[in-house]
């Protein structure tokens, strides 16, 4: 990749890092309002492609919602207001005529909880897929199969794909989320603490996916546990209080940060 | 700690007085239930026999209550069957399209007051609406009919469909909403093979629970299916029903109708009993598969 193609950086974004590859999400001047509380305050950042950006900061710190923002899923609730440009592939994904359709399905999102939908685990996969692409019988068994080894649960579930995905253990059910999400090959994957309703083995599993996902995936995580975000990212953002305070490389950001905030909140100080 | 152990007695002794409270109300429920059935059980055993299902009213005290469990059937059927669509898609619409809307709100509170509206009104309602009109049309052949006893009877079931298809659906977790709509799934899919998949066993069981209540109901029939003593199968004609002739021979002085209208209030009682049982069963085989 060429530097030209590069992320640029921003006047504004003191915290946009030196560029490691081209930027894949634009985010400028962005504001979001919850009811009129000023939820998040001018965020600019370049979140690179093909790569894991880790978004960390205190709780109600705004990266949930920041992240909610990059799929428009916070759309469907009423009173809930973003400003600002979030430019995908060159265009405002937050321009009113961009189509939620395509959007959604060039940006999965993978949640907290593991939510499954009521219905067998191949149909789980191939539900979403049907709803984009008209695919035969064999086709579509062919992308529920790649969806599920991409998401490492094929070995796993191969012998039961006609049963009910609710049967599934947590971490099952998380990476079979991961896989219904991938089975749209979208370009961006957005997690949302994916993580955090898992036991230690189950989010290892998770971790190691992020590592194998990214090399055809933009990741972007939310995570409230700063050895995830150490572990798994390639650049770090800390956000506090609605701002983005920093955004760098992972080491950088955990070894030497630039800003006091961002040394507290890792050392423990405060969060 | 003479004042930490002082707490923790009093904390012991009052959690026993509220254990042994609760344990008596159920106690007393229990007992008023099992009384019930012992006592329609007791009275109404030397007639059932065979005879209380293959025989109709029109014989009396040699007869059964087969016109009447055939009229129960078909009357209760039309009902659920009017009253189901329309339950849960209104139920549906309250939840998934109205929720925190001023008319959602106004329709979920006047679902509430036709919920406990007397059945009386209901069944007096549909005789004006209903029962008049088709005997004016019909000039005066078809007047009391099965369809007007089932049309009250879907009055009655209707909120309750409602209260519980709303309910449930609310209950559904709101990120499955988020995970769907994140898929690029739109929102009358989302509804229809999502949510309403996912609350079904909820769902279910509110139907059941609205057939378990309108199986029950004396009032609304009076004035609508009106009873009838000899067996039919058409709804248009005038329709006998369990609660109403259990009602009609309870009033009667003879000794062998009051037995009669025991054993079928018996029957009654025990297939609501069976409805609640199975409606228990759909909820608790949903949830283990949710564990």
């Amino acid at each position: 990749m060429t530097e030209s193609a590069a992320a640029g950086i921003h006047p504004q974004s003191a915290a946009t890092p030196a560029p490691i590859a081209p930027t894949k999400l634009k985010v400028r001047d962005l504001h979001f309002y919850y009811n009129g509380y000023h939820a998040l305050k001018g965020i600019n950042m370049d979140i690179p492609e093909k790569k894991v950006t880790a978004i960390i900061g205190p709780s109600g710190c705004g990266k949930s919602t920041l992240l909610r923002i990059f799929n428009r899923i916070y759309a469907i609730y009423p009173k809930l207001e973003a400003k600002g440009e979030i430019v995908l592939d060159g265009e405002n994904i937050l321009d009113p005529g961009y189509s939620m359709n395509r959007l959604r399905s060039k940006v999965g999102m993978v949640f907290q909880k593991p939510v499954p939908f009521p219905m067998t685990i191949f149909e789980n996969v191939a539900y979403g897929i049907r709803h984009h692409e008209k695919l035969s019988r064999a086709d579509m068994e062919i992308r529920v199969e790649q969806a599920l080894r991409s998401a490492a649960l094929w070995d796993e579930v191969k012998d039961k794909l006609k049963q009910s995905a609710l049967g599934l253990s947590g971490g099952q059910q998380q990476r079979l989320c991961i896989a219904r999400g991938i089975a749209l090959k979208p370009e961006v994957l957005l997690l949302d603490e994916p993580t955090s309703a898992l036991d230690p083995i189950a989010t290892g599993r998770i971790e190691q996916l992020v590592e194998e996902l990214k090399s055809e995936y933009t990741i972007v995580i939310v995570t409230h546990n700063m050895q995830q975000a150490a572990r798994c990212s390639d650049l770090t953002a800390f956000m506090y209080l609605g701002e983005l305070i920093e955004f760098d490389r992972t080491e950088q950001i955990f070894t030497k940060p630039s800003k006091k905030q961002t040394e507290d909140y890792i050392t423990g100080r405060f969060g | 700690m003479a004042a930490d152990s002082l707490l923790y007695t009093r904390r012991r002794v009052v959690n026993a007085i509220a254990l042994a409270m609760s344990t008596l109300a159920t106690v007393i429920g229990l007992v008023f239930l099992a009384w019930i059935l012992w006592e329609t059980l007791r009275q109404g055993i030397s007639a059932l026999h065979l005879q209380l299902f293959t025989k109709i009213t029109a014989y009396g005290e040699d007869g059964g209550l087969l016109n009447a469990m055939v009229g129960s059937f078909i009357i209760d059927l039309i009902g659920i069957v009017i009253a189901t669509p329309i339950g849960v898609l209104a139920g549906t619409w309250l939840a998934e399209y109205a929720s925190g809307t001023k008319l959602g709100e106004s329709i979920r509170f006047l679902n509430d007051i036709l919920l406990s509206a007397p059945s009386i009104v209901l069944g007096l309602f549909v005789y004006t609406i209903v029962v008049l009109p088709s005997t004016t049309l019909t000039n005066g052949s078809t007047t009391f009919s099965g369809w007007a006893g089932g049309v009250a009877l879907a009055l009655i079931a209707l909120p309750v469909i409602v209260r519980t298809s709303d309910e449930m659906l609310r209950l559904v977790p709101s990120t499955l909403r988020e995970a769907a709509l994140s898929l690029g799934i739109p929102q009358w899919k989302l509804t229809l093979q999502i949510l309403i998949r996912a609350a079904r066993s909820g769902i279910i069981t509110g139907v059941l629970l609205a057939l378990a209540r309108i199986s029950g109901e004396t009032a609304p029939l009076l004035f609508t299916a009106f009873g009838n003593n000899y067996l039919t199968f058409n709804p248009m004609d005038k329709m006998s029903s369990l609660p109403q002739v259990i009602y009609q021979y309870a009033n009667d002085p003879g000794e062998g109708l009051h037995a009669i209208a025991w054993a079928g209030a018996f029957v009654l009682t025990m297939f609501v009993l069976l409805l609640s049982l199975a409606s228990r069963l759909v909820l608790s085989r949903n949830k283990v598969s949710h564990d």
